[in-house]
């Protein structure tokens, strides 16, 4: 009996024991996050954990006895299986499972093969790892791969393009008809093109990097060197001569770089040509004076020294016929000098040499040569000028001169005996005003518009004095307006007119 | 002794006035239509002043302002440019090549031109 008792008492341990093996089997089973699963030779599910009732939505008891192939690609399994077949374990084999609401997800399947005792097999264990997360995070990998491709991509683009652009910008300058020099911020020459080469006869090699002293050196550079100095100052259209038959015109920029730096930017223009036609109206011009007036200052000095009796008696009615053909010689001279004149200032460059003078020596210097003939006529004269100093300005004397004589050769000619002419001189910072005031007989009212257009004279100073060439104020609207000065005139027919005009004072 | 004035002018009856004037005012002239006689006439016979006109066939009033420069008996001698052009720039040129005065033809007389030449060696 006892015998009996000690076999059933280890029956019931062991049945404990196996039991408490079971639980903990089953709790490990439960416990385990990861998907597991129990496959039956038959490929039927025969076991499932809470981690698969999970993943894929079907419950415990739905799962138990479902063929796998309804939740899992049938060809992925059957190529698992094989394999798992042949190699007894499996490791991380990436298939795809659909869940029961139809969602697919991506896992990875791990599995190893449950042999029974005869070394048969009795089914394969299965455990999954849901990819989903990974695959995600794959994807925005690549998306950003892509993304760091396009920028390359574009990078690259943009970088061809601003080669490109500097091989225009290079193809420009060195193309460019005009010379170019560039001086960097520490006055050094970062660049010259092949003009510039060309016009100073020097390599760009030899003269990249140098100072402007050391430019010096080169013997066809000095007289740019002395119009930019030393501090390579902005200049504006000066005139430059490299050698004979090379006039060039010089204007220099400062320019900002990114550095903040202050580069300059010299560029030469080739006016060679611009300044022999200069030079060949010039000389046109003195050719046509020269064969206009040969006949006509012949003709002068006979009839002078007919009526200077140089060339034997003559009669009274002979004097008469001498001198009005004089005076009418006199004309035709007068005209001709106009008509130069013009010429001269519709070439554009008419001013000639400007320099700094004082207005009221102009003035006086003009209001002597007419002393005699205000005497003549009787005119009250008078000067008016401001006491103290005066500011200088920039003219050309010869030409301000002939504009002061024709002002006052009108008043003078055009006011009767007895009147008033008087010149009056004022300054502001801006400018200096001279006005030139007389009694005579004024500008009628329908005559203001043209009475500075060539060869107009109004029909009252005509009756009065026919000699005029009515070139006069356009000469002199001319010469004002050239220097950058107004021409203006009150006028009342026969009170009186003024004729006012300034000029601007340069400020240095 | 009658002072030597030479006259280079290609225009013959500019030229022959001019004598006309000279003559009376007691001076003693020579004559040259052009440059080159000019010049050959002014280096045997310095004269006391020379009325010089520019444009002159063979060799013209510039030219023999420049030989003149070159020659120590002729450098200093007074010349009076007549003229019928005057560009500044011309005059500019006479003048720093030695020209005492320049005399446009269509602005002066005669009688004026007489003046500026005894102003010039009384």
């Amino acid at each position: 009996m006892a015998v009996e008792n000690k076999e059933a008492e280890k029956i019931a341990t062991l049945l404990e024991d196996l039991d408490s093996l079971e639980n903990y089997i089953r709790d490990l089973f439960n416990f385990l996050p990861l998907p597991v699963f129990l496959l039956s030779p038959a490929k039927i599910i025969l076991e499932v954990n809470p981690a698969f009732e999970k993943i894929t939505g079907y419950g415990i008891e739905e799962s138990i006895g479902k063929s796998v192939e309804d939740i899992f690609n049938a060809e992925e399994i059957e190529s698992l299986i094989k394999e798992t077949l042949d190699k007894e374990f499996i490791k991380a084999k990436a298939i795809s499972l659909t869940t029961k609401s139809g969602i697919k997800i991506p896992v990875s399947a791990s599995t190893i093969l449950r042999k029974g005792e005869e070394g048969d097999v009795v089914g394969y264990f299965f455990s999954l790892f849901n990819l989903t997360d990974i695959k995600k995070k794959e994807n925005e990998l690549i998306n950003t791969q892509k993304s760091l491709l396009n920028i390359l991509e574009d990078t690259e683009t943009a970088r061809k393009e601003v080669e490109m652009e500097r091989n225009k910008t290079l193809s420009i300058v060195n193309n460019f008809t005009d010379g170019l020099l560039v001086f960097d911020g520490k006055g050094k020459l970062s660049l010259i093109n092949p003009q510039a080469e060309k016009f100073f006869n020097v390599k760009k090699n030899d003269v990249i990097g140098c100072s402007v002293a050391e430019l010096s050196s080169f013997p066809e550079f000095p007289p740019l060197v002395e119009i930019l100095g030393k501090e390579i100052k902005e200049v504006f259209r000066e005139e430059l001569i490299i050698k004979e038959h090379l006039n060039l015109e010089v204007s220099s920029v400062l320019m900002m770089s990114e550095k903040k730096r202050i580069e300059t930017l010299v560029i030469l223009h080739n006016i060679t040509r611009e300044k022999t036609i200069e030079r060949m109206k010039t000389e046109f011009v003195s050719l046509a004076a020269h064969q206009l007036r040969t006949p006509l200052s012949a003709i002068k000095w006979t009839l002078r020294m007919l009526l200077d009796g140089d060339l034997g008696q003559i009669t009274k009615e002979q004097r008469e016929f001498i001198e009005k053909s004089y005076i009418s010689n006199e004309r035709m001279i007068n005209l001709i000098n106009d008509l130069l004149d013009v010429t001269r200032i519709e070439e554009g460059r008419y001013v000639y040499k400007p320099v700094l003078a004082d207005i009221r020596e102009m003035v006086q210097f003009v209001v002597k040569s007419y002393k005699e003939e205000i005497a003549k006529k009787k005119i009250k004269f008078s000067f008016k000028k401001p006491a103290g100093k005066m500011p200088k300005v920039l003219v050309d004397e010869e030409k301000i001169g002939v504009a002061i004589e024709n002002l006052l050769n009108n008043s003078i000619r055009y006011t009767p005996s007895g009147g008033e002419v008087s010149i009056t001189l004022k300054s502001d910072k801006k400018e200096v005003q001279l006005s030139v005031k007389d009694s005579g007989v004024g500008v009628p009212k329908d005559q203001t518009e043209r009475i500075f257009t060539k060869f107009f004279r109004a029909p009252n100073v005509i009756r009065l004095d026919t000699e005029g060439s009515g070139l006069g104020l356009f000469i002199t609207k001319n010469i004002i307006e050239a220097h950058g000065g107004k021409i203006w005139f009150e006028s009342e027919p026969n009170k009186g007119s003024i004729f006012h005009f300034t000029l601007p004072i340069k400020e240095n | 002794m009658a002072q030597k004035i030479a006259i280079m002018e290609d225009e013959e009856l500019i030229l022959n006035l001019l004598e006309k004037k000279l003559t009376k005012e007691g001076y003693e002239l020579l004559i040259a239509r052009n440059g080159e006689e000019g010049l050959k006439l002014i280096k045997e016979k310095t004269p006391d002043l020379i009325l010089l006109d520019i444009i002159m066939p063979i060799k013209g009033g510039f030219e023999v302002l420049e030989e003149m420069q070159k020659d120590e008996n002729l450098k200093n001698v007074p010349v009076i440019i007549i003229s019928n052009s005057g560009q500044p720039v011309e005059i500019d040129r006479a003048q720093k090549l030695g020209a005492k005065d320049w005399l446009i033809k269509t602005d002066f007389d005669p009688q004026e031109v007489v003046d500026k030449i005894k102003k010039q060696i009384g």
